[in-house]
C-alpha cells in the first residue's frame, strides 16, 4: 500500500464516514454496555430493583448505589481519558435502564403479569450526571470518586423518592402494620422467590423514615468511592489496545 | 477526458465504503427473529412450559431445544469455516480504499455483536428472573433457559467470534498478534456459556428457588464485565481508521 494514496475520493466523503462510524461506534458501545452492565446490576443488585417491596429504606438504599457505580466509572475511563467526552456514566446508566424498562414491559408485566408500578426499575440518572459533570469540571478521577462517588451515593434516595413515596406510607392490613410496598408483595405472589433470606424485620427497616435512609446512604456514599476507584483502573485496563504473540498463549 | 469517465466508471461500479443494505438486514434479522421468539414463548410458555414432566413439554421446548443446537453447530461451522477459508493471504498490501471499506464491514459485525449481546445479557437473562422467581423452576430446561442459554447465548458468541475472524484474517490492524482485548471482549461472554454448568449443578444440589442476587450466579457477573473489553477494540479501531482518514479531515 502505497502512504500517498487516498482511502476517500473527497473530503466530504471523509466527513460523511466519519460520522457513520461514530453512530456505529456508539450503537456497539451502547449495547455492549448494556448487556455486560445489566447482567452485572441484575445479578448484584437486581432483587431490590426488581419489586418494590424489596426497595426499602435501609439495603436497597446501600446496595443498589455500590453495584451501579462500577460500569459508569469505567465507561468514564474510556471517554473522558481517552476521547474528552464528559458522557461515560450517564451512557452507561441510560444503558442499563433502557435495557431494564423494555425488560420490566415486555417480560414482568406482558409475560408474567405483575403490574410496572410493582416491578419499575431504581432511576440511577441523577447521581450519574454529577459523576460526569464533576468530572467534567474538575478533570480529575480522583475528585470525581470522591466528590462524585459520594453524591452518587447520597442522591440514589433522593433521586427516587418521588417515585417510591406513596409506596413508602405506612398502612395496616389484617392487624399488621406495613408500607403498601409490602402489601404489592403480599398479593402479587412470588412462586419462585425465597422470601425466608429477605430481612424485612431485622434492624430499622420498617421504621418508615428517620435516620435509616440517610445513614445508609451516607454508607453507601463511602463504599461508593472505594468502589469508584477500583473500576476506574478496571476501566483503564479494559482500555488497552496491546497485542500478544500467538505463540504465547 | 476520457480518463475521467473512465475513472468515474470505477467509482460506479466499486462496491461502497459501507454496505447499508447488509447493516439493516442483519438488525432487521435479529429484531424479527428474537420477536418470533417471544411471541413464541409468549404462547407456547404458558400453554406448554409449566411442567417438565408433561408430554407437551417434549413437544414444544425439548424439542425446540434439540433444533437450536443442531442449527446453532451447523451456523458456527458455516459461518466461521467460511471467514476463514476465505481469508485474506496478502492483506498487508491491500489499498488504503480497500482497507476501509473492510473496516466498515467489520464494524457492521461489531454492530451486530453488540446487538446480539443486547438480546443475550440484558433482554433474555432478565426475562429469565421473571420466570423462574415467579411462575416456575421445575426442571434445568425452563421455557426462559432454553431461549436465553442455549439461544441468545450462542447467537452473540457465533457472532462475536465472526467478528473477530474477520478482523484478523482481513484487517492490517489485526496482523501486529492477538488483540487481548478482542480476545476478552469475545473469550469473556462466551465463558458465561460454560458457567451455566456452575448454574445448573448449583441450583439442582444446592436450591431449586431463584434469588439473583445469590453468590451462585456470580460467575456470570465476572464474565460480563468482560463486555467493556469492546472499549479497548474500538480504541484499536480508532487508531485505524484515523490514519485513513485524517489528511482528508485535516
Amino acid at each position: 500500500m502505497s502512504a500517498s494514496q487516498s482511502a476517500v475520493r473527497s473530503r466530504a466523503e471523509a466527513v460523511e464516514i466519519s460520522r457513520t462510524l461514530d453512530w456505529m461506534i456508539l450503537f456497539t458501545l451502547f449495547t455492549a454496555v448494556l448487556g455486560g452492565y445489566h447482567i452485572h446490576y441484575m445479578l448484584t443488585g437486581g432483587d431490590w430493583d426488581f419489586w418494590t417491596d424489596w426497595k426499602d429504606r435501609r439495603l436497597w438504599v446501600t446496595v443498589a448505589p455500590i453495584v451501579s457505580i462500577t460500569f459508569p466509572a469505567a465507561v468514564q475511563s474510556m471517554l473522558w481519558y481517552r476521547y474528552r467526552l464528559p458522557m461515560g456514566a450517564v451512557i452507561a446508566v441510560i444503558a442499563l435502564m433502557v435495557g431494564e424498562w423494555i425488560n420490566r414491559y415486555l417480560n414482568f408485566w406482558g409475560w408474567t403479569y405483575f403490574p410496572v408500578n410493582f416491578v419499575f426499575p431504581s432511576n440511577l440518572v441523577p447521581g450519574a450526571i454529577v459523576l460526569d459533570v464533576v468530572l467534567m469540571l474538575s478533570g480529575s478521577f480522583i475528585l470525581t470518586a470522591v466528590v462524585g462517588g459520594l453524591a452518587y451515593g447520597l442522591l440514589f434516595y433522593p433521586g427516587n423518592w418521588p417515585i417510591i413515596a406513596p409506596l413508602h406510607v405506612p398502612v395496616e392490613y389484617n392487624g399488621m402494620m406495613m408500607t403498601l410496598a409490602d402489601l404489592q408483595g403480599y398479593h402479587y405472589v412470588r412462586t419462585g422467590t425465597p422470601e425466608y433470606i429477605r430481612m424485612v424485620e431485622k434492624g430499622t427497616l420498617r421504621t418508615f423514615g428517620k435516620d435509616v435512609a440517610p445513614v445508609s446512604a451516607f454508607f453507601s456514599g463511602f463504599v461508593s468511592i472505594i468502589i469508584y476507584f477500583l473500576w476506574h483502573y478496571f476501566g483503564r485496563w479494559f482500555n488497552k489496545t496491546d497485542f500478544v504473540d500467538p505463540a504465547d498463549i | 477526458m476520457a480518463a475521467t469517465t473512465d475513472s468515474v466508471k470505477a467509482d460506479a461500479s466499486e462496491a461502497p465504503l459501507l454496505n447499508k443494505t447488509n447493516l439493516i438486514a442483519g438488525f432487521m434479522l435479529y429484531l424479527v427473529f428474537y420477536s418470533f421468539i417471544r411471541w413464541y414463548e409468549g404462547v407456547y410458555g404458558w400453554s406448554a412450559g409449566l411442567d417438565s414432566f408433561a408430554p407437551e413439554f417434549e413437544t414444544y421446548w425439548m424439542n425446540m431445544l434439540y433444533i437450536e443446537l443442531v442449527v446453532e453447530v451447523i451456523l458456527a461451522s458455516t459461518i466461521w469455516g467460511y471467514l476463514w477459508k476465505s481469508r485474506d493471504r496478502k492483506v498487508m498490501s491491500i489499498t488504503p480504499r480497500e482497507e476501509l471499506r473492510r473496516h466498515m464491514t467489520h464494524w457492521t459485525w461489531l454492530v451486530m455483536y453488540g446487538w446480539a449481546i443486547y438480546w443475550g445479557a440484558s433482554y433474555f437473562t432478565e426475562q429469565d428472573g421473571t420466570w423462574h422467581q415467579t411462575i416456575v423452576r421445575d426442571t434445568d430446561f425452563t421455557p426462559s433457559h432454553i431461549i436465553e442459554f442455549y439461544l441468545s447465548y450462542p447467537i452473540y458468541i457465533i457472532t462475536g467470534v465472526a467478528a473477530f475472524l474477520y478482523a484478523k484474517t482481513r484487517l492490517p490492524a489485526y496482523q501486529e498478534g492477538l488483540s487481548i482485548m478482542y480476545m476478552v471482549s469475545v473469550i469473556g461472554p462466551f465463558m458465561i456459556l460454560p458457567n451455566v454448568g456452575l448454574n445448573e449443578w448449583g441450583h439442582t444440589f444446592w436450591f431449586m428457588e431463584e434469588l439473583f442476587v445469590a453468590p451462585l450466579h456470580y460467575g456470570f457477573v465476572f464474565f460480563g464485565w468482560a463486555a467493556l473489553a469492546i472499549m479497548g477494540v474500538v480504541n484499536i479501531e480508532v487508531e485505524a481508521i484515523t490514519k485513513l482518514l485524517k489528511k482528508d479531515l485535516a
